[in-house]
């Protein structure tokens, strides 16, 4: 228990009249690369979307390091330890990749408003501190030669690495992926892999959504299964891929347990 | 205020009925658009001198003796008739010209309210010049004398001429909506832009006649506007305006029928209000409305569910 | 046509962002020094190509010009920085003008006196409108910018301790300081006080935009939910965007009162907050330089040429318009210098 980062417990998210998530459980531990699966629809996104805060949980509990998140503020849960990236990238276009990354950083720092007009208190060194950071970041992610372009004229692959990166200068507890490989070719996603993994030895667990299986049987320690709202299986890459409720899920067999 | 309230009651479903008119304009653009169409409130205006000047090329200066009824009705038709065509056809030009390009580059929502501001002002002032500031009245037509009292409800012709062409144009909106393909779209494109468009819809059609449909509605207001308060100046639309789209905000903004609930709601609270506190206050009750709901319950009476951005 | 122009404004600013870089230290100071001098002897200048033919010249640079500029430099943190679509920003204009107003005829208390009091004001109602508006969405929240400015103006008309709709008049001149004194018919000590918050302003805004308010506030504009989700407390920045926008808005309504000695609420109309709007968008959302030159330009030209004046709303109403279809970033627009880093220390390479 004591090792479990993250630990979601009998999620349920209602939209109205659909339940896009029901009774899921989750965990990631330390040290992990965990990943989450499913068709389309299956509610993956909707997983990181509540505990990230944007939605306010139907019932359910989530705990980060031991400590309830649920009804947190989105920024507070991120200061927490609990950043992510994005389905469709989305940074901030006008802002430098440096900037981007910097914006990340600064959720660490103490110094308010006042104090940066001014130049008191920290604000030098916290500005010193979100600067040394963010380089040090992009270096991780390799693409410091981008870091005084706007974001939203780098090529793709970079822009995903820039995710990343603003993602990990919160120094998250746990760093959720949201299909981070989508739109690479076959060597862009070993790439990719290797880099999961780089972030998983730097000390950060990871909690991955995914399409593309060979990534997912190469890199995951542990993988869960969602279809419809449900978790439907849980396992290792090994275990899943012969799971035949899993198989069935994805080549939708028509009769489906509610 | 208690012996007043048959009277302020009829004036409100007066008021009301014109209000719910110019709403639908809004709630139906953002519908589709989740747009405020700012200039809205300058295409029901337009209408209001485009029946001013029907009835002026048509030689009324309002010395004449009263007509009778159905010549009236029959010359008031035709006003209703120009009134909604200029005010449809300014409506699908200014899509064009304001909106339809930032639409298809698919600007931020800040460009297109400042566009809408931009084209508001522009109509605004240019009609101020043509009119040079000046009230301009509308020749009576009818005598106004009550065709009956209901305590201290004044019904006069052109008061039930109001309501009644108002219900018309509701019920023949209803049928449009319900019963024709493009209402079909609009009702499509309200709910789901994306899968409208994958099950294929035109959305440009759909948007263009959502335009037209509210324009259409604001200039029959427009001519429901000038019989009732017999003149009107360049910035009728303002005022006009603010009310409406707090009827439609109140109903529920993109709830069609919550414009209509939201604008007799309104036009009464604000004959019951005024009578209460003051008459120079109406407008600052309709901005407290406003601002109420938009913190309270922003989905408004009816409305369904603000939308937001999935992630 | 649109090309050309911009080619002959990007090679100007191109130049100078060439020169810039590769100035040193004093060389940028002794740049400022004669910018910020040559603002001040503005009133001096006398040219029959700059004077404007209705009002005097001196008369233009307080009032369009520089009060203006102060309130476009306002609005710009608000909704050129942070993205906040303010509708409404006369009111703060309107609240440190009336506090002048009220403040000077029935109390005791001097400009100086007042001037933080209706700057204070002005702040406290934007936390008031604020904490409640800003939890909105884009639309909503404009609207209710809009009606709180409506409502501002209209309990102005209908309440006796603002003047009604005749307004206040007699409102006090600011005293005597360093020997200059502050009279109805000289306007120029006008112009160098209100010119003095104008660059009091622009530094605070710069400090704060290169740090960690300014990035805050920038990713709000980009992607507010997203900004959120990175840890950037963004009620708190767009109550700081409003507040300060209050400060500005405020200080600029006083000052103008203590000049124009009479206010009625017919001063703070819709209008107004479109017009500073308009130079906003005009002059490039964000972009603290452009913002003023488009104050500047949109307030002098129609001075200038006086057939401008009469059709100038017309103008930009049309202007708002067509900047946003044809050129959304503005006059000059938000462009981040693409800096060059250090390879190793990530420091930024100043040549």
């Amino acid at each position: 228990m004591s090792d479990r980062l993250l630990e979601i417990r009998n999620l349920t998210m209602l939209f109205g009249g659909v339940t896009a998530l029901s009774e899921v459980n989750l965990h990631v531990s330390e040290g992990e690369i965990a990943a989450l699966i499913g068709p389309n629809g299956a509610g993956k996104t909707t997983v990181f979307n509540v505990i990230t805060g944007y939605y306010q949980p139907t019932s359910g509990e989530i705990f980060l390091s031991n400590e309830s998140i649920v009804g947190l503020k989105s920024h507070k849960i991120a200061q927490k330890g609990l950043s992510r990236t994005f389905q469709n990238v989305r940074l901030f276009g006008d802002m430098t990749a440096l900037e981007n990354v910097m914006t990340g950083a600064d959720s660490k720092n103490k110094v308010g408003l006042v104090g940066s007009m001014f130049g008191i208190g920290t604000s030098k060194a916290d500005e010193a501190r979100s600067h040394a950071k963010a380089a040090e970041l992009l270096n991780f992610m390799g693409i410091s030669h981008r870091a005084g372009q706007l974001a939203r004229n780098l090529p793709y692959g970079d822009q995903r690495r820039l995710e990343i990166a603003r993602a990990l200068a919160l120094e998250p507890k746990v760093l959720l992926l949201d299909e981070p490989a989508a739109g690479f070719n076959p060597q862009e996603k070993v790439e990719l892999g290797e880099l999961i993994k780089k972030i998983r030895d730097a000390g950060f667990a990871v909690l991955l959504i995914e399409h593309d299986m060979s990534l997912i049987m190469k890199i995951s320690d542990r993988v869960s299964v969602l279809d419809f709202g449900q978790k439907i299986a849980e396992g290792t890459p090994k275990e899943i891929q012969n799971n035949q409720r899993v198989i069935d899920a994805y080549l939708g067999v028509a009769d489906h347990a509610s | 205020m208690v012996s007043e309230f048959w009277g302020l009651t009829f004036d409100g479903i007066v008021v009301g009925s014109i209000f719910a008119l110019i709403a639908l304009g809004y709630t139906m653009v953002y519908g589709v658009l989740r747009l405020i169409n700012f200039a809205h409130s300058e295409i029901f205006m337009m209408g209001t001198f485009a029946s001013l000047g029907v009835v002026l090329l048509l030689g009324f200066t309002g010395f004449e003796d009263p007509l009778p009824l159905m010549s009236f009705l029959g010359i008031f038709l035709i006003v209703i008739l120009v009134a909604g065509i200029a005010s449809g056809s300014a409506a699908m030009l200014l899509e064009t010209v304001a909106y339809r390009r930032l639409r298809r580059k698919n600007a931020s929502r800040l460009s297109s309210l400042i566009s809408a501001i931009g084209a508001s002002l522009f109509l605004t002032e240019v009609f101020r010049i043509m009119t040079q500031s000046l009230d301009w009245d509308f020749p009576r037509l009818i005598s106004k004398d009550p065709i009956f009292t209901f305590s201290t409800a004044i019904v006069s012709p052109d008061k039930l001429v109001v309501i009644l062409g108002a219900a018309i144009s509701l019920f023949i909106l209803d049928r449009i909506i319900n019963k024709t393909k493009l209402g079909l779209g609009i009702r499509a494109v309200s709910q789901d832009e994306r899968t409208s468009l994958l099950m294929g819809v035109n959305i440009d059609q759909v948007i263009r006649f959502t335009f037209l449909i509210g324009g259409v509605l604001a200039g029959v207001a427009g001519s429901f506007y000038v019989l009732f308060y017999e003149s009107t100046k360049f910035n009728a639309g303002f005022l006009m305006g603010i009310s409406a789209f707090t009827a439609a905000v109140l109903g529920g903004i993109g709830n069609v029928r919550g414009a209509v609930v939201g604008a007799f709601t309104l036009g009464l609270f604000q004959q019951y209000s005024a009578a209460v506190l003051g008459y120079n206050w109406k407008d600052v009750i309709t901005y407290i409305v406003l601002v109420l709901v938009l913190l309270i319950r922003p989905t408004g009476l009816l409305g369904e569910a603000m939308q937001r951005a999935r992630i | 046509m649109d090309r050309v122009k911009s080619i002959l404004l990007f090679n100007l600013r191109e130049r100078f962002s060439v020169w810039w870089e590769n100035s040193s230290r004093n060389q940028r100071i002794v740049f400022r020094v004669v910018l910020i001098a040559g603002c001040y002897a503005l009133p001096y200048l006398r040219n029959p190509i700059i004077d404007t033919p209705q009002s005097s010249f001196d008369s233009i640079l307080f009032y369009p010009l520089v009060t203006f500029v102060i309130l476009s430099v306002g609005l710009n943190i608000v909704v050129g920085k942070s993205g906040i679509l303010d509708l409404g920003f006369v009111a703060f204009y309107a609240i440190g003008a009336y506090s002048m107003a009220i403040l000077g005829t029935l109390t005791n208390l001097n400009f100086w006196e007042i001037l933080p009091i209706g700057m204070g004001l002005a702040m406290l109602s934007g936390v008031v409108l604020g904490l409640p508006a800003l939890r909105l969405r884009g639309d909503y929240l404009a609207i209710i910018t809009l009606g709180f400015g409506e409502i501002v103006r209209i309990v102005a008309i209908n309440v006796e301790i603002t003047g009604g709709s005749q307004g206040i008049y007699g409102i006090p001149t600011p005293p005597k300081i360093f020997g200059i004194e502050f009279s109805v018919t000289n306007i120029r000590p006008y112009y160098w006080l209100m010119l003095t918050f104008v660059l009091l302003i622009i530094w605070a805004f710069l400090r704060l935009t290169v740090r960690r308010p300014g990035r805050a506030w920038e990713a709000i504009r980009e992607d507010e939910d997203v900004a959120e989700l990175m840890g950037v407390p963004t009620l708190k920045y767009k109550l700081w965007a409003f507040i300060l926008g209050g400060a500005v808005g405020g200080a600029g309504g006083v000052v103008y009162a203590s000049q124009v000695s009479t206010i009625t609420p017919e001063l703070f109309k819709l209008n107004v907050s479109f017009l500073i709007l308009a130079c906003v968008v005009f002059g490039g959302m964000g972009n603290l330089w452009g913002v003023i030159l488009g104050a500047i330009l949109l307030n002098y030209i129609p001075e200038k040429i006086r057939f401008l004046a009469d059709t100038r709303i017309v103008l930009f109403g049309l202007l708002m318009v067509l900047m946003m279809n044809l050129r959304p970033n503005g006059l000059v627009p938000r462009m981040k210098r693409e800096k060059v880093y250090d390879k190793k220390t990530g420091n930024e390479v100043l040549r």
